[in-house]
């Protein structure tokens, strides 16, 4: 009798860390249960530290879709997990998840963390969201990471609503589209919607 | 005999010609009064100004072309239907451009297309449907193959892609793509200003 309570005690004892995890049926239904467990833990620990979580959720249920193995999973979601960390860290605790979410996008395509810190120093009570998007947009486009850095820091300084941020950005992709190189299609665009924001370069 | 009968004939064919110039010698002998009016029931019978224009338009004509000239406006047709049909019918899905329709209590609605003329069917997965290519299928429009939806989507950076018949994962060619294929299918990036922001 004694022996079958301590069973029961320590059945307890290592099942309620597991109980205690978030559950999310979308897991359930789409990952094997080793890759599930793997990234519920992730997620779990990332939610302590304040980050959200919901990417984490979706890019499991991305890889899942486009019929990943486990192992690709848990590496895209490990990875995606240390990007919302680091862009967190450099945009400060009181950023919103959007503004996260947008920091790790932007670190994922070659934007240094010091950079986004000197967006958020630059803009502190303005959401950096569409700026951080525009950014990580326009270097998937080509762009120069530090040249589009400076442009999109200096126009989200300057003021300019997330409406013009994102025209600009249009605008910059169609000069591309029509044969411009990236660097100078941002660079004309740039002096010509914000002259007063962006100083003309010298060559 | 037969020499005799044939200086016969001559001469009365001879009789017949004279008769007949001497016929045509005449003066003609018009009745005036019915003459003008024939005239002028001609005249009125020809069409003048609009009505001549008209008609002129209206009268089959006949046309001389060297082979040379046909062949050149042939070619010139030809090019400028096949131009026409590439035109109006892209060979390859593409997509059209996407933009925030309105705003509907909470989210801003964004209008997807997609272009597919041979496709049984196109859904649009994104990280606002959990990349579900059940959730949300897109509508075809009757002609020209164009397909799209409106969906809700809430202020922030997003990752979408479209699925075509199921199976084909195709970027939206008319958004940024996103950088970095984690899985070996490129995503488009989406970004939806806040309406409430400045």
């Amino acid at each position: 009798m004694t022996n079958r309570l301590l069973a029961l005690l320590a059945c307890a004892l290592l099942c309620a860390p597991a109980a205690l995890r978030a559950q999310d049926p979308r897991l359930d239904a789409r990952l094997d249960a080793r890759t599930r467990d793997a990234v519920v833990g992730l997620i779990d620990s990332v939610r302590a530290e304040g980050i959200p979580s919901e990417p984490l959720v979706q890019k499991a249920l991305e890889g899942a879709s486009k019929h990943a193995d486990g192992a690709r999973i848990l590496a895209a979601v490990h990875k995606l997990a240390g990007e919302l960390g680091d862009a967190r860290a450099a945009l400060g605790a009181s950023s919103t998840d959007a503004e996260i979410i947008a920091g790790a996008s932007a670190l994922h395509a070659g934007i240094p963390p010091a950079a986004l810190a000197r967006m958020r120093a630059s803009r502190a009570h303005g959401s950096l969201t569409v700026a951080l998007a525009v950014l990580s947009d326009l270097v998937a486009r080509g762009v120069p990471g530090d040249t589009a850095t400076t442009v999109i820091s200096a126009l989200a300084n300057a003021g300019a609503p997330d409406a013009e941020l994102l025209q600009f950005q249009q605008g910059v992709e169609r000069d591309i589209a029509k044969g411009a190189t990236p660097a100078a299609a941002l660079g004309v665009r740039a002096q010509s919607a914000f002259p007063r924001a962006v100083a003309p370069r010298t060559p | 005999m037969r020499q005799h009968d044939d200086l016969d004939s001559m001469e009365q064919d001879d009789g017949v010609i004279e008769r007949v110039a001497e016929e045509l010698r005449r003066p003609l002998r018009v009745n005036a009064a019915l003459f003008d009016a024939r005239v002028m029931d001609e005249v009125l019978r020809t069409p003048s100004g609009l009505r001549a224009r008209i008609a002129s338009l209206v009268q089959p004509r006949t046309f001389r072309v060297s082979p040379l000239v046909a062949l050149a406006a042939g070619l010139l047709f030809a090019v400028s239907v096949a131009g026409s049909l590439l035109y109006v019918l892209p060979a390859s899905p593409r997509a059209v451009a996407h933009t925030p329709a309105r705003t509907a209590p909470g989210s801003p609605i964004v209008q997807f297309g997609f272009v597919a003329p041979h496709a049984s069917s196109v859904a649009l997965v994104g990280d606002f449907n959990d990349w579900d290519p059940k959730a949300t299928p897109l509508r075809a429009a009757s002609t020209g193959g164009v397909w799209s939806v409106e969906v809700p989507i809430q202020p922030g950076r997003h990752l979408y892609a479209f699925v075509v018949d199921g199976t084909v994962w195709r970027p939206d060619p008319a958004a940024p793509k996103a950088t970095g294929e984690d899985f070996g299918e490129p995503n488009s990036a989406l970004t939806v200003a806040d309406p409430g922001a400045r």
